[in-house]
């Protein structure tokens, strides 16, 4: 089985302040001057990829089967694909280290941020390429994220798309038994076939650490840099970003008042006398 | 003679009531233990004796009546305010022991806008101090990485240091005046005047006691003005630590005092400014503050000087001061890095030390390439000098490796004391001191006498004076057979 995971590096937004935001609305590019960070569920969908193939590797070898059988899901080959800057190219390294097969950046300075069908048609046209069988990313991409581009992609593979999904594991049989999120609870389902698995809140949610020695190991390997034309996308496609129109800080904040500096017994009863009686009066 | 733990239990109870004395399971698992053994806190596992009751005291009294009950009773006591320590410090070396708890002690006392210092409770925690100066226009100037979460008292206790200190000095030069309470239940005060030559200077033997000669109650440092409008940040990139070192050096020499000085080796920079340095590149990162002028002609100054080296870059101020805005962790930051651990099983430990100008490189190479030879799993191992006085720096040993094929509670045998054994025998055979800032705790007492050499009679005097019984802290600073 060939999987393909696309992941995004963004900048650490959190490591922005109001005061920045408020430069980034007036047109100031302050996202240049924070550190980059994995977007965070695809780090989910980068680490599920491992532990998929890791446990089809014990599978088969405890099987006595040798891992490369050829047999369906007899083994799992892995490749990362993420569209933007070198910026991106510390965190391919590391998923070489990590025993990626091949990784691989398509340069595009943030030329398709706000262009979900563009990044689908990048995505797919790879996966196409790579004659992939089965697509992770996270359902989710951060700020100015549109939550199309697992459908898009999914539409143009003419493949079936999964969003949510929390739990992968290889099966007895061979196929894949998905969990996802559902409403307020989980479902789960058998998978067999070709498919578009967009990663929601994963219960994983960090990517494992190469050791130096891995890192020195896979030092030698290239980053294989695909140009979005030969994807299929040409330069006159790729209409300017959809320029930034607003911002709006949305306070998150939970109201509270915080109790302090008294022993636990009087705060316990300051909650109750003065906070908690009335609810329960008036309910 | 050794009392039962119900029988500290009752007494403690007698003494401060039932409401004070917590002897909850799980919170005396947490209490047994400091970041230390961070990766047994976080997999649950705990492996040191059980204290017989956290007691979290309410006034200096209080204090006084726990010290004076444990000493009669021959029960291990160990003070605690926020938690925060690396080094051991904070574990529980003996079953029953008692874990007296200042964090309920956290009113601030006075802020003296007139004479420029405050007065606070051991249990107030640096930030509320900082918030509430700074709503007068004055800051602490003590910034170490833990400011949210860390208590003046145990700052005070460990002799911390924090990221200003190339201007505001560590905790030693901010202390005016603080109260203690001893072994016996004696309380001494020293009062808030700004210099004294009646004697040696006796803050020093309460400042980095790491609560092993007494419990500080109450402490009062300097304030400074606050003026962060002046601020100005500096950058720079370059390949070799060598010239790194010798750039920080002559800032030093020639007077300039930056409140943040730093340099980084690759792989410490690579966590930080990846987005600007290249994987072999090194970062300088400075910053002035203070008075417009004195800012102004302290960046000028160091502009000046690391002119003068040809292989350094600048980079754009505005880079080195986001990365500074995000610098502190406060109580979220740990849960996130605590839920990456357990994923991951990569720990990062950190080991800070100090030397001299002309052997701070020498020590540096050598424990760093011991490391990355001799410890298995290593993801990461690095550093960057952070405290630079007039004769030398610190050098802050950073290194994550993942724990591999080995239960939590062997994680510390198998990979962090052989990693502080390989940077304590370096620095020592380079002539640096084994702790810079953190505190020896429990982690590096094996090599406290080397570390003092001659001097360390001294210190063995300070123990028997103040501590003849040895219920402070036992296994902290002091070997086993100091403590009578």
């Amino acid at each position: 089985m060939k999987v393909l995971v696309c992941f995004k590096v963004t900048p650490d937004y959190e490591a922005l302040r109001p005061a920045d935001w408020e430069r980034v609305a007036a047109g100031s590019d302050e996202t240049k001057f924070v550190h980059r960070v994995l977007n965070v569920f695809d780090e989910s969908a980068l680490e599920l990829a491992l532990r998929l193939r890791d446990a089809v590797r014990q599978a088969a070898a405890g099987a006595g089967r040798a891992a490369e059988s050829g047999v369906a899901y007899g083994d799992v080959r892995l490749r990362a694909l993420t569209i933007g800057g070198h910026d991106a190219d510390p965190f391919l390294q590391t998923l070489l280290a990590l025993g990626y097969d091949a990784v691989a950046r398509v340069p595009a300075n943030g030329a398709l941020d706000f262009a979900p069908q563009l990044t689908a048609s990048v995505i797919a046209a790879y996966a196409r390429r790579t004659e992939s069988d089965l697509l992770l990313l996270g359902d989710r991409s951060g700020p100015g994220d549109s939550g199309l581009v697992p459908f898009l992609v999914a539409e143009s593979l003419g493949w079936s798309c999964l969003s949510g999904v929390t739990e992968l594991r290889a099966s007895a049989e061979g196929a894949l038994r998905l969990t996802w999120a559902a409403g307020e609870g989980q479902q789960r389902a058998t998978l067999r076939g070709s498919a578009v698995l967009a990663v929601g809140n994963a219960v994983v949610s960090c990517l494992r650490v190469p050791t130096l020695t891995d890192r020195l190991k896979t030092r030698g390997l290239g980053i294989d840099l695909v140009q979005l034309e030969d994807l299929g996308v040409h330069q006159q496609d790729v209409v300017a970003s959809s320029g930034l129109a607003g911002l709006e800080v949305v306070d998150r904040r939970r109201a509270g008042v915080i109790l302090d500096g008294r022993p636990p017994a009087t705060l316990a009863r300051t909650l109750l006398d003065d906070y908690l009686a009335p609810l329960l009066e008036t309910s | 003679m050794h009392m039962s733990r119900e029988a500290i239990v009752e007494g403690l109870r007698r003494l401060l009531g039932a409401e004070s004395v917590v002897t909850d399971e799980e919170v005396l698992k947490h209490a047994s233990v400091d970041n230390f053994r961070k990766l047994e806190d976080i997999f649950g596992v705990y492996t040191r004796p059980l204290p017989a009751a956290v007691v979290m005291a309410g006034s200096t009294e209080e204090v006084v009546e726990v010290l004076r009950f444990a000493d009669e009773h021959g029960i291990n006591v160990v003070p605690r305010t926020g938690g925060t320590a690396t080094e051991g410090g904070l574990e529980t070396d003996e079953p029953n022991s008692v874990v007296l708890d200042g964090s309920r002690m956290n009113q601030i006392i006075d802020i003296d806008t007139y004479n420029m210092q405050a007065t606070v409770q051991c249990g107030v925690p640096l930030q509320v101090l900082e918030d509430r100066v700074r709503e007068l226009g004055m800051t602490t100037g003590h910034s170490p990485q833990s400011k949210p979460v860390a208590h003046l008292g145990g700052l005070v206790a460990t002799r911390s240091i924090g990221q200003f200190s190339t201007l505001y000095g560590g905790i030693e030069d901010m202390v005016v005046g603080l109260e203690a309470v001893f072994a016996g239940g004696r309380v001494a005060r020293i009062k808030n005047v700004p210099r004294r030559a009646a004697g040696p200077d006796i803050r020093h033997i309460v400042i980095g006691n790491e609560g092993a000669l007494c419990f500080i109650t109450e402490v009062t440092v300097k304030l400074f003005p606050y003026l962060p409008q002046n601020n100005r940040f500096l950058g720079y990139t370059l390949k070799s630590m060598k010239t790194g070192f010798e750039v920080l050096r002559q800032v030093m020499v020639n007077g300039y005092k930056p409140s943040v000085a730093r340099l980084y080796d690759p792989g410490d920079a690579g966590l930080h400014f990846s987005h600007f340095a290249e994987p072999d590149d090194c970062v300088l990162a400075f910053m002035a503050e203070g008075a417009a002028g004195i800012s102004a002609a302290t960046a000028a100054g160091i502009e000046a000087i690391v002119g003068e080296f040809a292989e350094c870059q600048p980079v754009e101020g505005k880079l080195i001061e986001t990365w500074f805005n995000n610098l502190c962790w406060g109580p979220d930051d740990i849960a996130h890095e605590n839920e990456r651990i357990y994923q991951t099983k990569n720990v990062n430990r950190t080991t800070e030390i100090s030397a001299n100008w002309s052997r701070i490189y020498d020590i540096y190479e050598n424990a760093l390439r011991r490391i990355v030879t001799e410890i298995p799993d290593i993801t990461m191992a690095g550093g960057h000098s952070s405290h630079s006085y007039i004769n030398g720096t610190n050098m802050y040993f950073n290194y994550f490796y993942n724990v591999v094929d080995c239960p939590p509670e062997q994680e510390v045998d198998k990979y962090y004391l052989p990693i502080i054994s390989i940077i304590c025998e370096e620095t020592l055979r380079g002539g640096g001191s084994i702790v810079h800032h953190h505190g020896l705790g429990k982690a590096r007492v094996p090599w406290v006498k080397e570390e003092y050499g001659s001097s360390f009679f001294m210190l063995e005097a300070l123990k028997q004076a103040f501590d003849p019984h040895g219920i402070m802290n036992k296994g902290t600073i002091f070997p086993s057979d100091v403590v009578k």
